[in-house]
């Protein structure tokens, strides 16, 4: 038994290592100088920390711009998931069957199981038929359109915790319908509309096929920059870095707030908790 | 307020059952969006791949029938394309789905300081795989890179790791395992978490080794959450396209390309688009079992 607990801790430690690792490189080169990226054996950490790369990334031409649209992009799409998918999901956690409840779960996981490009490529000509190439709204349409889904079952799982006995009570008082979800359920329901908000603006802050598509130099975003680094002839690992870890950073902060919700909302659609 | 209560508890199970039949309506909104930004594209997709739409010509756009999809089958780029998809498909459901389990089986035993390996562990699949790409394309460089630095300190010859096939689609496949095995971990773990503690004990008292344990109670028991796993990496592979447009982009030449790269580059890149749409219905109808069995497979976990 002891043998097998030490194996399962060296394990355990090496597999976080590992994880660990890459995200620790980009941060380290992202603050070396060009002097200490560009040598070996590789320094991890002695070299003096500078903030050159990030001073030349912030004074990038439209750096500011295209980060704001990733947060527009991503907020927009993600209000959007809330709202559709709050009042489809509690119809879905309220009542197992009615019509049109196989062919709408049928489209969910079509849009799941579908690659994105299949989609993108009658999205595209549709979008710049109705000038609507490199527009932020289409992209927040779309982002939302390909989330919706996720959004749904991570809500259903959440809605369905809430017991019914609170909504009975409340119809015996004579309210709506719609009255008593606002007034009654998405407040009980707050912290899974909070959870399912960060997952949906995950997905939407990592997106980089759809922008790449759809995005010119108007709504272009974040990941689209990041990758734009590695088609310029000199690779510059430095502000590259850089990039990366103002792209990535945001994402670790917020794993650290949601951990409470991670299991469920990674595995949703999945597995049911 | 006792008058009240007499009045509506005679109608309540009347307007109980009006009541929750609107709910239904519910989904309208959601009806009418993905109508407007999936199902129209998809069914115009169809279309558009029985025309012949060049991004690069300004003629018009005439009726061609099947010619798109004859081409696409007849060319050899289709086939070598989905015989890479394939490898990179078959290749990483064998790295990704022992390690996942071997992990979550680690997790499982409720070590002290469990909680926090997970959250560690469940990092890289949360992040920007484009960030990703750039940082492991980074570390597999073949002057600077970490990796062969390492590999020369056991006295390894450097590997030009993106620069021919075998290593790449390798590279491809430990960026792509890097993160998607916390998935599998994870998923394996809520099916470990779900196994009734009691068949252990009986298992236990009857004598039965570990490696017993696992093979005969375990393993069984998790297996139809392996299948959904499967499945979702499946579709997962047929989609790969962040990373390995950073990695590789499908280089060199196209000996990494996936049939969803390959896609991508015959629309945008030779600016085919109805031939790039018609690959896409080819590459729906082969996501087309995996979304039957999905569906099929989701309802009974559920």
């Amino acid at each position: 038994m002891k043998v097998r607990t030490t194996f399962s801790y060296l394990l355990l430690a090496s597999a976080s290592f590992l994880s660990l690792f890459p995200l620790f490189w980009t941060i380290s080169t992202s603050i070396k100088d060009r002097v200490d990226t560009y040598t070996l054996p590789p320094k991890f950490f002695n070299f003096s920390p500078t903030f050159k790369n990030y001073h030349s990334l912030f004074s990038m031409d439209k750096f500011w711009e295209i980060y704001w649209n990733s947060i527009l992009i991503t907020f927009g799409s993600t209000l959007i998931c809330l709202v559709l998918g709050s009042l489809a999901a509690y119809a879905f956690a309220r009542k197992p069957k009615f019509r049109g409840r196989g062919p709408l779960e049928g489209l969910m996981i079509a849009v799941r199981a579908l690659p994105g490009i299949v989609l993108l490529l009658p999205i595209y000509k549709l979008s710049s038929y109705f000038g609507l190439y490199d527009s932020k709204i289409a992209l927040i349409l779309i982002y939302a359109g390909f989330n919706l889904p996720f959004a749904i079952w991570l809500l259903m799982s959440f809605f369905e915790q809430i017991p019914i006995e609170i909504e009975e009570s409340a119809r015996v008082d004579g309210a709506s319908n719609f009255r008593m979800f606002t007034k009654i359920i998405l407040p009980i329901a707050a912290p899974g509309l909070v959870a399912t908000g960060i997952f949906v603006s995950l997905l939407s802050w990592n997106e980089f096929l759809i922008p790449v598509i759809m995005a010119g130099e108007n709504a272009k975003t974040l990941p689209v920059l990041v990758a734009s680094f590695i088609s310029n002839r000199t690779l510059d690992w430095g502000p590259m870095a850089a990039a990366a870890t103002v792209a990535l950073v945001p994402i670790v902060l917020l794993t650290v707030v949601i951990q409470r919700w991670l299991v469920a909302g990674l595995s949703s659609g999945a597995v049911k908790e | 307020m006792v008058t009240k209560l007499s009045g509506p508890r005679a109608t309540s199970k009347r307007s109980k059952g009006k009541n929750l039949r609107p709910v239904a309506h519910f989904t309208v909104p959601t009806w009418i969006f993905l109508f407007l930004t999936i199902l129209i594209p998809f069914i115009y997709g169809i279309y558009i791949s029985f025309l012949n739409i060049n991004l690069a010509s300004f003629l018009p756009a005439s009726f061609i029938g099947f010619d798109n999809y004859l081409n696409v089958l007849r060319a050899p780029e289709t086939w070598s394309t989905f015989q890479i998809t394939l490898v990179i498909t078959v290749f990483g459901l064998l790295v990704q789905i022992p390690l996942g389990i071997i992990l979550a089986l680690a997790l499982h035993e409720n070590l002290r300081g469990t909680k926090i390996f997970r959250s560690i562990l469940i990092t890289p699949m949360l992040l920007t795989p484009v960030a990703v790409g750039l940082t492991y394309r980074f570390m597999f460089d073949t002057d600077l890179g970490v990796l062969n630095w390492m590999l020369g300190l056991l006295n390894i010859e450097k590997v030009n790791w993106l620069g021919s096939q075998t290593s790449a689609l390798f590279a491809i496949i430990i960026v792509d395992s890097w993160q998607s095995i916390p998935f599998v971990m994870l998923l394996v773990l809520a099916a470990l978490t779900a196994i009734s503690p009691s068949l252990y004990e009986a298992a236990r008292v009857d004598g039965a080794s570990s490696s017993q344990i696992f093979r005969n109670l375990t393993l069984p028991l998790i297996t139809p959450t392996l299948l959904v796993i499967t499945m979702i990496k499946i579709m997962d592979f047929l989609k790969l396209f962040d990373t390995l447009f950073i990695l590789t982009r499908g280089g060199p030449g196209n000996a990494t390309t996936t049939l969803g790269l390959w896609t991508y580059k015959t629309g945008f890149i030779f600016l085919e688009l109805s031939r790039a749409a018609a690959l896409g219905v080819i590459v729906a109808i082969i996501s087309l079992p995996v979304y039957f069995l999905w569906r099929k497979a989701s309802k009974g976990v559920r």
